[in-house]
């Protein structure tokens, strides 16, 4: 059996030790277009803030391949897949036979369409090279603007004022991580950003970033303001890359749609991670969140399919936890109140600066955020994965007494 | 592998264990000198207030697969192999909370630690005492439990142990006597039949 993965962070590599644990004997073959050792994406705001160093980012030891048998292929971008001949074809001009196809490639930067996103000096942090361009290309103590206050827009924030930066966050929402949190643990976390001496602008969209002489000079805003800077940081998302996929029947569909099995419409053709949509937890539509949590729980669901086993993934849940300067905030779930019978219950100790805020529907909890005290975080999402009915638990979320003890005690 | 076993009936919430793991895990490893350090130590076990209020100590399991080393996205924490422990780094850990996110048990806590001062903080929980493991002693909890709430050993063993003691105690429930109800004294019947 020949497996080929496409991909080697956290959905590919997951996905090759899982295979390996089921099939000794079967060559796999790790296609990526960065020529590097798998490395932690979620790292490079930590390694810009110089809170890690080079050393800190790389997920497994450089013998790992070798040991588990792995046969990579790095550096050489994929070109084209054909599902019917199954082969790989690389940019390089090889071809790649497989009789099970995972397709990991992740995603990449969203850019936003207006013009001057070409100028020297606009950035992105996605890749190690990124990383590595900011560093080249960053002026030291440079006014940066950064468009998006997202996780990656926020760390990145905090990273730069570590480094001594002006920072001026762009949002277009009415607030700071606008799809996790609600006005109150926003608020919360604005006031550790103003700590931190980071500006952030609301309800703003760029309309262009102009430059001087090839380099950006200043961030023009839809409302005409106009902010006097010399670099800009996009983030504003990401999109599924499967470029590759181009004239296959599975173009036109990014993400890629899977099933329970992480299976798309061919069933050796595999997909998991950033560039794959799920079935949703509650829902059971298919979703993409593009996290870590997600894409190494699917790596194990789809390299355990890839040899035969039929394991179903449970679902999807959109959870994400984000640390600045020290403050914590946990969330996931349904957040948005439904339609459907959804109750919403916060509690904000002001004095201690913790908020809960919890989301029910039909007698289950489908929602948290927690800001300030995030220890018990787990317990919420052990009984939102499993759904259990409130009326069924030990002790209720909302009581003050919802700790370790009380439930498993 | 050998684990410190709970067993939660038998705890009295003296927090002596959090005591000696808190000194375990301090700089000079003794009582007084962890009072003078500069970076208090923290323990990394605690004891909550269970159901019916009984004392409920909680701490790592050290699960397998561990859902906190699968959502590590610094790669910090690792399963040691030849002791079976799950360990972080914490020269690795970027306090980014996604473990407590993980953590089914609640077990993690964030806090500063002497071996990376310059840390506001990491992740912290049970590393089932290396040092102890390595020169063949029981980990500093175990040790200090008066009540055999907190015991080392394996933990099928345990189990088992556990299953014969029940075991032992029905059967010896149905083959005890039963018990002879007292009867009346003669004397006394008559007297009654006399009145």
């Amino acid at each position: 059996m020949r497996y080929v993965i496409i991909g080697t962070s956290a959905a590919g590599l997951t996905a090759a030790e899982t295979v390996r644990q089921f099939d000794r004997q079967g060559e796999l073959i790790l296609i990526s277009d960065e020529a590097l050792r798998p490395y932690s994406r979620p790292m490079l705001t930590y390694l810009l803030g110089r809170e890690a160093g080079l050393e800190n980012i790389w997920l497994r030891p450089p013998s790992h391949f070798h040991k588990l048998n792995f046969k990579a292929m790095l550096g050489e971008p994929v070109a084209q897949v054909d599902p019917q001949a199954r082969e790989v074809y690389l940019s390089g001009g090889r071809v790649v036979k497989y009789d099970r196809l995972l397709i990991a490639s992740g995603a990449q930067p969203r850019m936003l369409g207006i013009p001057g996103e070409t100028l020297a000096g606009v950035f992105t942090l996605r890749r190690l090279a990124d990383w590595q361009k900011l560093e080249a290309d960053l002026p030291a103590g440079a006014t940066m603007a950064i468009v998006g206050a997202g996780p990656i827009g926020l760390k990145a924030a905090e990273a730069l004022r570590r480094r001594g930066h002006r920072v001026i966050l762009v949002e277009a929402e009415p607030r700071p991580l606008p799809r996790l949190l609600d006005d109150t643990a926003a608020k919360l976390l604005q006031e550790h950003l103003h700590g931190l001496g980071a500006e952030l602008i609301v309800k703003a969209r760029p309309a262009a970033i102009s430059g001087h002489q090839g380099r950006v000079r200043s961030l023009a805003l839809a409302d005409g303001r106009e902010l006097e800077v010399e670099g800009v940081l996009l983030a504003v998302g990401v999109r599924p890359r499967l470029e590759f996929l181009h004239g296959t029947p599975l173009a036109g569909n990014a993400p890629l749609t899977v099933n329970s099995f992480l299976q798309t419409q061919y069933p050796d053709i595999f997909a998991a991670g950033d560039c794959a949509e799920a079935p949703d937890l509650f829902s059971g539509k298919p979703v993409s969140y593009q996290i870590w949590p997600a894409a190494v729980a699917q790596g194990q669901v789809a390299g355990a399919n890839m040899t035969g086993a039929s394991r179903r993934y449970s679902g999807l849940l959109a959870q994400n936890s984000i640390s600045l300067h020290g403050f914590k905030i946990v969330s996931g779930g349904i957040l948005e109140p439904g339609p459907n019978l959804t109750e919403v219950w916060c509690r904000f100790d002001e004095r201690q600066g913790v908020y809960r805020r919890l989301v029910f529907q039909e007698g289950c909890l489908v929602g948290v955020t927690l800001a300030g005290e995030v220890t018990d975080a787990g317990l919420y999402f052990q009984i939102m994965t499993q759904k259990l009915p409130v009326k069924d638990l030990p002790v209720d979320p909302r009581s003050p007494d919802f700790h370790p003890g009380k439930v498993w005690g | 592998m050998k684990t410190v076993i709970v067993r939660p009936e038998r705890c009295v919430g003296c927090l002596q264990c959090r005591l000696a793991c808190a000194v375990e895990h301090s700089e000079s490893k003794s009582l007084v000198g962890a009072l003078g350090e500069s970076i208090p130590p923290k323990p990394r076990l605690r004891i909550y207030p269970g159901r019916l209020n009984y004392a409920f100590p909680n701490k790592c399991r050290h699960c397998d697969p561990a859902p906190c080393q699968q959502v590590c996205i610094a790669g910090a924490i690792s399963r040691e192999p030849t002791r079976g422990v799950i360990e972080i780094a914490p020269e690795r850990c970027i306090n980014c909370g996604m473990c407590a996110m993980a953590c089914p048990f609640g077990v993690l806590v964030y806090a500063a630690v002497w071996q990376v001062p310059e840390k506001r903080a990491v992740a912290l929980k049970c590393d089932q005492c290396p040092a102890r493991e390595q020169a063949g002693r029981r980990p500093a909890c175990v040790e200090a439990c008066k009540v055999g709430a907190l015991t080392y050993g394996d933990w099928q063993e345990s189990q088992e142990e556990k299953g014969r003691a029940l075991a032992q105690a029905v059967f010896s429930g149905l083959l005890a006597q039963p018990e002879v109800v007292p009867s009346m004294p003669e004397t006394i019947r008559l007297w009654r039949q006399l009145a």
